[in-house]
């Protein structure tokens, strides 16, 4: 497990943000990317998700300039939760900040 | 966006708050006729005269005898009763329900309970505006079909269905019909006799009244059976000692309610008229769902195409604005609305829709500050 952490922002659905949190945990993990992933429900709390490297949310709660971080939306995972293209969006900037972070440990 | 200085709520459809009336007659309910009606002493006569006059009110709004009213637990319990109740009475083979695909999920449920017991059941679609037509009925009666049940105004989407109609036909093939009436209660004239409706659900809460307690029409002569067993209370039909302060409230509550109808349903429709007009004028591409007359006044079904619904109703609802939307979470997925999906709507849209509704504390001041903040919200929405 490194530091990088993913935040999953949802919405009312909390049993589907825990599901799509725990499922992209266990790919990042396979996939050799260790990463914490703590969820947000904007439902419950109405306020700027927890200080993140990378938020992903189920619905268009944050842009990039609010969260200090990159912020791409995974609705279709709602739907599916291997969703080829979505999966494929969060890899590129997954891959792309341990890349950074191999260059720049501290 | 600018701060609300109060919340605005547009959710009546969901629930209305109770009206100060309603609140001090069910008061005196609890407080000083607190007895028991089965009670032959003075305490149970009281309650008893309570519930009578109750039963009179509701009885007076449908234009029905008092003794065709059973208080329950609410429309749920009512539609369940109407449904169960009739169906029971015969073999599962024996007998065909009709009902439409865009239902309140207390009928939906209760038939998919019959088909499960072996009954037939036909579910009628409805058109792009949310209708179901006459002909449609007409065409799926069978010589064993039962009983007919169709909403008199959808929940969603305000539709108010062709129930005269209907009931015309209903009643010349011999086939008995029931109403869903909980959300055209408030606003529209319902009469038994002239729609030919045999059973019809209602709920206090929808109208001004507590939770909990609703009651169903059965026309004098039709026989239904009972779902519990208990007592005589409620002819034995609807066993167990009486919510008394439930059922004075929703006494109260139609009292009020028909006191005021004709006017309300000017000044929503009026409200309702300007609210379209904004939305379109401020928010290109809006869509409004639902027929363009034969409408209810206090339910508004609008779209707002490449919007997160949920988004607009989460970040709504922090600004002080409550409203609701066109689907459901379910333990695994998101649901889109059943009835904006037998409507036909796409999904895209149907995740962008939100259901306003007004009733009789809504002003146009509300409306204008809904307005305002829509505007806010669905930009920051856009997916």
């Amino acid at each position: 497990m490194t530091n990088y952490k993913v935040c999953v922002v949802g919405g009312w659905c909390g049993n589907r943000m825990v599901m799509v949190a725990e499922h992209l945990e266990d790919v990042f993990g396979k996939a050799g990317f260790p990463c914490r992933v703590t969820t947000h429900s904007v439902w419950e709390n109405y306020s700027q998700p927890p200080v993140s490297n990378l938020v992903l949310q189920l619905l268009p709660a944050f842009t990039a300039a609010e969260t200090g971080c990159p912020v791409i939306n995974i609705k279709p995972l709602l739907l599916d939760l291997d969703h080829p293209p979505t999966i494929e969006k969060i890899f590129a900037q997954v891959q792309a900040d341990f890349a950074i972070k191999q260059h720049n440990p501290a | 966006m600018k701060r609300i200085e109060r919340p605005i709520y547009l959710d009546y459809c969901a629930t209305t708050p109770v009206h100060p009336d309603v609140c001090a007659a069910m008061r005196r309910a609890l407080e000083v006729d607190f007895g028991n009606p089965s009670s032959m002493h003075w305490a149970g006569r009281a309650a008893s005269g309570l519930v009578a006059e109750a039963r009179a009110q509701v009885a007076r709004s449908l234009g029905c005898l008092p003794e065709e009213i059973y208080f329950t637990s609410g429309a749920t319990e009512s539609d369940n009763l109407a449904l169960l109740g009739m169906m029971r009475r015969y073999l599962p083979g024996d007998a065909h329900l009709i009902t439409t695909s865009i239902e309140h999920h207390a009928i939906l449920h209760a038939a998919q309970q019959l088909e499960r017991e072996g009954y037939s059941v036909t579910y009628l679609p409805v058109d792009s505006k949310g209708l179901v037509s006459a002909e449609a009925v007409q065409d799926a009666i069978r010589p064993e079909t039962v009983l007919v049940s169709v909403m008199l105004v959808n929940n969603e989407v305000g539709s108010i269905q062709p129930l005269s109609e209907i009931g015309a036909i209903t009643r010349s093939q011999g086939v008995l019909l029931h109403t869903d009436a909980v959300q055209g209660m408030g606003l529209l004239d319902v009469n038994v006799d002239e729609l030919n409706i045999d059973l019809l659900s209602l709920s206090a809460h929808k109208i001004y009244g507590p939770k909990g307690v609703g009651a169903l029409y059965v026309r004098n002569g039709v026989q239904i059976e009972p779902l519990l067993y208990g007592g005589t209370q409620e002819r034995a039909l609807r066993p167990g000692t009486e919510n008394i302060p439930g059922i004075v409230g929703l006494g109260e509550a139609v009292r009020v309610t028909r006191q005021h109808k004709i006017l309300e349903k000017q000044r929503l429709s009026q409200l309702r008229r300007a609210l379209i007009a904004g939305l379109q004028e401020n928010i290109p591409g809006v869509i409004v769902n639902g027929p363009s007359d034969s409408v209810s006044p206090h339910i508004l079904s609008v779209s707002f195409p490449g919007a997160d619904g949920e988004m607009m109703l989460i970040r709504l609802s922090g600004n002080g604005f409550a409203v609701s939307m066109g689907s459901a979470c379910t333990s695994h997925s998101i649901e889109p609305s059943h009835v904006l999906t037998a409507m036909g709507l796409p999904r895209e849209q149907i995740e962008s829709t939100l259901r306003i509704s007004f009733g009789y504390p809504t002003t146009q001041a509300d409306l204008d500050a809904f307005l305002q903040a829509i505007q806010d919200v669905y930009r920051r929405a856009m997916l």
